[in-house]
């Protein structure tokens, strides 16, 4: 059990650590920071690949209070390994990538950073430990969104951190609340304690607040306002690690939920399932209009987190028999990642050459590039879903899960339209992100250039070093060889997944290439074809006046909740609302004061009559029926100073007033007291009034000073000399 | 011999005050004051780590006495103090190279230090009483140091509103003398039940006055209004420690009151509960609200000192002992981040004379070692991991569960908690990232380096770390606190 255990340890500290020795380099010598950025990746990603077999443990108790636990295996084992993968990917083009960039160093070091505090979140074997690396990775990665320190990238930046942190916020009151009831926080311990729950009403409730922050980050609906605005924002090997990475945190604790916390419940899946169907479809609609190449893509990251969700919904839905939503989820989670790095790379490509990412500024560039040209198709086929490419298998089994539980309600005699329709928007999204990585590669690989816009930026023959190419290979590949031998990759890593997700393997082979799974791909195949011909080349492109089409930015803004909702509500109205409150709290007892205090001695003047005198005789009354209350059990000390207070009141209050004054004017070079309208002092004299008018605020204060600053301090200066004499 | 150590905390820096005038070379100065609070934390961490030691120096009567010992706040307390002292007075060396009348700041300064060592460790009532009125007295100049009409209206503010306040503490303990059996602090109140029976009412009427009026030096609602009046006009270095350790000071006044003359069973699940709990949950809320729509640096920190003492507050109310062991660390982390926030915020006067918020936009390229360290501190305020403010945090919020009766209010509690950290982060990260993000509006050719030198530097650098130790080892922390709280419950 134990064997592997310092290896976890090293696997989070050790990216942590040496990001602050790549920033030490990086002031010296540039080159050489790369280059120990690469080899850091490098021996993460070995030390990965060692420990994914087996699963093996690691706590350090005391730290944080509560102390942290890691372990490995299963998904854990997977996700460890594909941000590791990923990371190394980047981290090699970005070598490239950067080489005009101002701020490397502080890139380097908080990209290293970042993938120990992800190491973290996937090795975490409990809310605790997830929650600190959560935070961490969400605060590291704000600075790689706003890496350009462009306008665009810094108002994303804000939304990004602004919704990771409430998210982070929100997610931290639901397991105090977790913990109360449960009084753990390891996962294993937690879903045996939930299984012995009865009434989970308060536990949804409970529940629905710790994802919140999981799903923000991982862009679920209503959370996904930070990502078609961040991931684009970011440079191309940061958008890569937010969307393929990232992302998957944020998964990562929606399956821990779900299938832990939340293990088999009907109802929990089925809210997962349609937050997850609103997100796959709205992703997918909102990509068909971008025309921006990493917006497109950062949508479809979106779509894809639904697809995922679902697999995640339909887990719960299927109850003990959900294998096959289990290996469809894991699937999709490691296809996702491979596939959208290597877009992202391409999109990287692009604009490291030309700057622009514009569909109609970049139209053409990639014509000649036979390189990217393949590696992009590879990254479209797969995401798109066509057989014998990776995406194809996954999505097989998403769609599969759904037939079967619709099967299940058929035999069982309930209605199965909701399911039905789920299919449906499942098929119709998977259409959709054909049509709208069509539309994409028809822009930048197929059309001709635009002669005016981009003509001479063509010319670049080497237009990718020989690492980056290397890079690209890799992942091209990958996607095909996930694809062409699913039962020999596919299922080996969908295996090892199952038992992290309470899933009890496969009940029989799923055949891929059987025609009834491969319909869900023909339907999707054909509703893409139909989008794309009938939508988006009828719609979304116009003839410009040299002939050229164009692409309309017809970004459906109207359908932004960020700014109809989130952003009115966050800033303007709750801050208004609770300014005004905690204006209304600040100045009410000073407003109190300056009302009543005044008016009661006004009252006391006109009703009652007293003077200086009488006021003083009062509170000599008062203070010496205190004093003969107190003195039986005091012995007469405190007799003594109140009287020796009081007659100091009586004979020095004059003398006091021109003592301060004194005071000031030779320690603090201040004249200009002085006192103005005598019959005005007189009516509110004994009061303070602790208020802050716009004149009387320093005589105010002074004439309070008068009554209590000569009872309490100079009696207290007294007793410290008679103490001290 | 060895009691009589106690003294010397409390008095030696007193002493060392009236030198100050005395020095009249520069070197002199810059040398004395760090070398003397160097010693003191020496003889205050003796003090601390060895065995507890108790000295009466004069009896009045058989009620009140003037004495000291050193119980397991004390020795917090008196560490804290201490440390944060010494560093804010190395940055101080270089802050006050651009004020006047050095030597009568540093005179008040050593003077306070002496003062507060002495609430720190007076063992009853009286002593701590008289050392609350001197710590008002010995800080107010503090305040007023700049001589602008600001400040000195400022001063007087504060002046009256501490003394306010402690007149209210004041009552509250002609009644003690009465009703309790004696005014030492002892774990667990020196209510005697016999004679208050009948009058449980009105005690706690009384106890909730005191509450007040030591909530006057914490910032609690309604006595909270001298804070961002007095602390934007205070030279850097003594808004951060009135900030960072001053209202501290409340708050062990309302822990002594509370835990060891009171006791917990007289207050816990009554009225007066709810009562205190409300005023800090609602000081929380106004204090970050006006934080966040506040546009002067220092102002804003102090708004936000306002909200976060009284987390420290809303965990003493609590009184379980998983919230006041989340409270005492909250003082910690608290103290440190606010004063390397105040000092980030003086090195920033000091170097570019900027003071509003919107100025500080680059100001990260310019200045990145203290930006940093700001940046830090402000984590560890929202409750960040790995810093002390999360620890702290989650503490609060679970020993707000613990509550042992069921209400509501300790659940509004961890609301108003998250909502404030929310807030906390949308007035500090703004700063944040417009000091590192300017924009490329931003003018980089205008950029030099304004970094401070090393006596600015080196107390920041270490405020800082000292912000994520709390946060990443807070064990050891744990453990005495453990202790403390064993006592009282």
């Amino acid at each position: 059990m134990k064997e592997n255990s310092m290896l976890l340890a090293f696997i989070v500290f050790f990216p942590v650590l040496s990001a602050f020795v790549s920033y030490l380099i990086g002031r010296k010598n540039k080159t050489a920071r790369n280059r120990f950025a690469c080899i850091v990746v490098s021996v993460e990603f070995l030390s990965a690949c060692m420990a994914c077999f087996g699963t093996a443990e690691f706590s350090i108790n005391g730290i944080f209070a509560l102390g942290i636990n890691f372990q490995s295996g299963s998904l854990r084992s997977i996700l460890m390994v594909l941000a590791s993968f990923v990371w190394l990917m980047t981290t090699l083009f970005s070598n490239e990538y950067f080489a005009h960039y101002r701020n490397r160093n502080r890139y380097y070091f908080f990209m290293l950073s970042t993938l120990g505090a992800t190491m973290g979140v996937f090795l975490s074997a409990d809310f605790f430990t997830t929650l600190i690396f959560f935070e961490i990775m969400s605060f590291t990665s704000w600075v790689l969104v706003m890496h350009d320190e462009t306008e665009n990238a810094i108002k994303a930046g804000m939304t990004y951190i602004t919704v990771a942190v409430i998210g982070g916020l929100v997610t931290l009151t639901g397991m105090f609340f977790l913990y109360k009831a449960s009084g753990t926080m390891r996962f294993d311990e937690l879903s045996v304690f939930m299984s012995g729950v009865e009434d989970k009403t308060p536990y949804y409730i409970y529940g629905i607040m710790v994802l919140t922050g999981f799903g923000a980050k991982a862009g679920a609906f209503p959370l996904h306002i930070w990502l078609p605005e961040a991931h684009p924002a970011a440079p191309a090997p940061a958008s890569a690690l937010l969307s393929c990475v990232l992302t998957k945190t944020g998964i990562f604790g929606v399956i821990v939920l779900s299938t832990q916390i939340f293990m088999y419940d009907a109802k929990w899946g089925l809210f997962i399932l349609v937050t997850g169907t609103i997100t796959m479809f709205l992703g997918a609609f909102l990509a068909l209009f971008s025309i921006n190449l990493k917006r497109t893509l950062a949508c479809s990251s979106l779509s894809q987190i639904g697809f995922i969700l679902i697999g995640v919904g339909m887990q719960g839905i299927l109850g003990e028999h959900n294998a096959i939503a289990a290996c469809g989820t894991a699937l999709h989670i490691v296809n996702h990642s491979i596939i959208k790095m290597t877009l992202f790379l391409c999109a990287g490509t692009v604009y490291m050459n030309i700057h622009e990412l514009d569909l109609n500024k970049i139209r053409g560039w990639g014509r000649d590039k036979l390189l990217l040209k393949i590696v992009f198709l590879q990254g479209l086929l797969g995401i798109g879903g066509i057989p014998l490419w990776g995406g194809y298998i996954s999505k097989t089994l998403l769609h599969e899960s759904i037939v079967e539980y619709i099967a299940v309600l058929n035999e069982a005699g309930q209605s199965a339209f909701l399911f039905k329709a789920v299919e449906w928007i499942f098929l119709i999204s998977g259409g959709l992100t054909l049509a709208y990585m069509a539309k994409i590669f028809t822009a930048v690989f197929v059309e001709k250039a635009d002669s005016i816009s981009n003509g001479n930026k063509n010319q670049h023959n080497k237009y990718l070093s020989g690492t980056s190419a290397f890079v690209l290979i890799c992942c091209g590949a990958l996607i095909s060889v996930f694809g062409l031998f699913p039962n020999a990759v596919m299922g080996n890593i969908a295996d090892m997944a199952g038992s992290f997700m309470n899933s009890h393997g496969m009940e029989h082979a799923v055949h891929y290439f059987a025609w009834v799974n491969l319909k869900g791909a023909v339907i999707s195949v054909i509703i893409g074809a139909v989008v794309y011909f009938g939508f988006i080349r009828v719609f979304l492109m116009a003839k410009s006046r040299n002939g050229h089409n164009t692409y309309i930015d017809l970004w459906p803004k109207w359908l932004s909740i960020e700014k109809k909702i989130y952003r009115p509500v966050l800033l303007s109205l709750l801050p208004s609302i609770g300014g005004a409150c905690a204006n209304i709290m600040n100045a009410s007892f000073e407003f109190i004061c300056s009302k009543t205090v005044p008016a009661a001695g006004i009252v006391c003047e006109n009703v009652l009559n007293p003077s200086f005198e009488d006021l003083y005789k009062a509170l000599y009354f008062i203070m010496s029926r205190a004093v003969e209350f107190v003195s039986g059990l005091m012995e007469n000390i405190f007799l003594w100073l109140l009287i020796a207070g009081v007659i100091v009141i009586r004979f020095f209050k004059g003398m006091y007033d021109y003592m301060l004054q004194v005071v000031l004017y030779l320690f603090f070079n201040y004249e200009e007291i002085s006192y103005e309208g005598k019959r005005n002092f007189r009516k509110d004299a004994y009061f303070s009034r602790f208020s802050v008018d716009k004149y009387g605020e320093e005589r105010g204060m002074r004439e309070n000073l008068s009554i209590s600053l000569m009872l309490f301090g100079i009696g207290v200066v007294l007793a410290l000399l008679y103490l001290i004499i | 011999m060895g009691n009589y150590l106690l003294l010397f905390p409390v008095f030696f820096p007193i002493i060392c005050a009236f030198f100050m005038p005395l020095l009249k070379k520069q070197r002199q100065k810059e040398l004395f004051v760090p070398l003397m609070l160097a010693f003191e934390i020496l003889i205050v961490f003796i003090i601390s780590f060895g065995g507890f030691k108790e000295i009466e120096v004069w009896r009045i009567s058989s009620l009140l006495s003037i004495s000291f010992s050193n119980d397991g706040l004390s020795r917090l307390y008196s560490c804290l103090i201490s440390v944060i002292w010494f560093l804010a007075a190395v940055f101080s060396m270089e802050y006050m190279k651009h004020e006047e009348h050095v030597e009568r700041f540093f005179m008040f300064y050593m003077a306070s230090l002496g003062v507060l060592m002495g609430i720190s460790y007076s063992s009853n009532f009286m002593t701590m009483y008289l050392f609350y009125e001197f710590m008002t007295l010995a800080t107010v100049p503090l305040v007023l140091h700049t001589e602008t009409h600001d400040a000195i209206a400022a001063g007087l503010k504060y002046l009256g509103y501490s003394i306010f306040g402690a007149g209210l503490g004041l009552i509250g303990f002609f009644f003690l003398c009465i009703y309790g059996s004696t005014t030492s602090f002892t774990a667990g109140g020196v209510l005697d039940p016999a004679v208050i029976a009948g009058h449980e009412n009105f005690l706690r009427v009384v106890y909730l006055g005191m509450m007040i009026g030591f909530g006057c030096k914490a910032g609690m609602y309604p006595l909270h209004a001298w804070l961002p009046t007095a602390h934007p006009v205070a030279p850097a270095p003594a808004s951060a420690v009135l900030s960072g350790i001053i209202t501290k000071c409340g708050v062990l006044a309302i822990i002594r009151t509370t835990y060891y003359l009171f006791g917990v069973d007289f207050v816990r699940g009554t009225w007066v509960q709810n009562v205190i709990l409300v005023l800090a949950i609602g000081t929380i809320f106004m204090g970050s609200m006006l934080a966040y729509r506040e546009k002067m640096l220092k102002k804003r920190l102090a708004y936000s000192t306002i909200s976060q003492v009284s987390y420290v507050l809303f965990g003493v109310f609590l009184m379980t002992p998983q919230a006041l062991c989340g409270a005492l660390l909250q003082v910690i982390s608290h103290a440190i981040a606010k004063n390397a926030l105040f000092l980030s915020a003086g090195a920033v006067i000091y170097k570019t004379g900027h003071t509003y918020v919107y100025e500080l936009k680059g100001i990260g390229k310019q200045m990145p070692v203290v930006m940093v360290c700001f940046t830090i501190a402000s984590l560890s305020l929202i409750g960040i991991p790995p810093t002390g403010g999360f620890i702290s945090k989650w503490f609060l919020a679970t020993g707000a569960l613990e509550v042992p009766y069921s209400g509501i209010i300790p659940v509004i509690g961890i609301a108003v908690l998250i909502i404030s950290a929310l807030l906390t982060a949308g007035y500090l990260l703004t700063i944040v990232s417009d000091a590192f993000f300017p924009g490329k509006g931003f003018d980089y050719s205008k950029l030099e380096n304004k970094e401070p030198n090393y006596l600015m530097l080196v107390p920041l650098m270490a405020l800082a770390a000292g912000v994520l130790a709390v946060g990443i080892f807070p064990s050891g922390l744990i453990d005495v606190f453990s202790g403390i709280t064993q006592d009282i419950f």
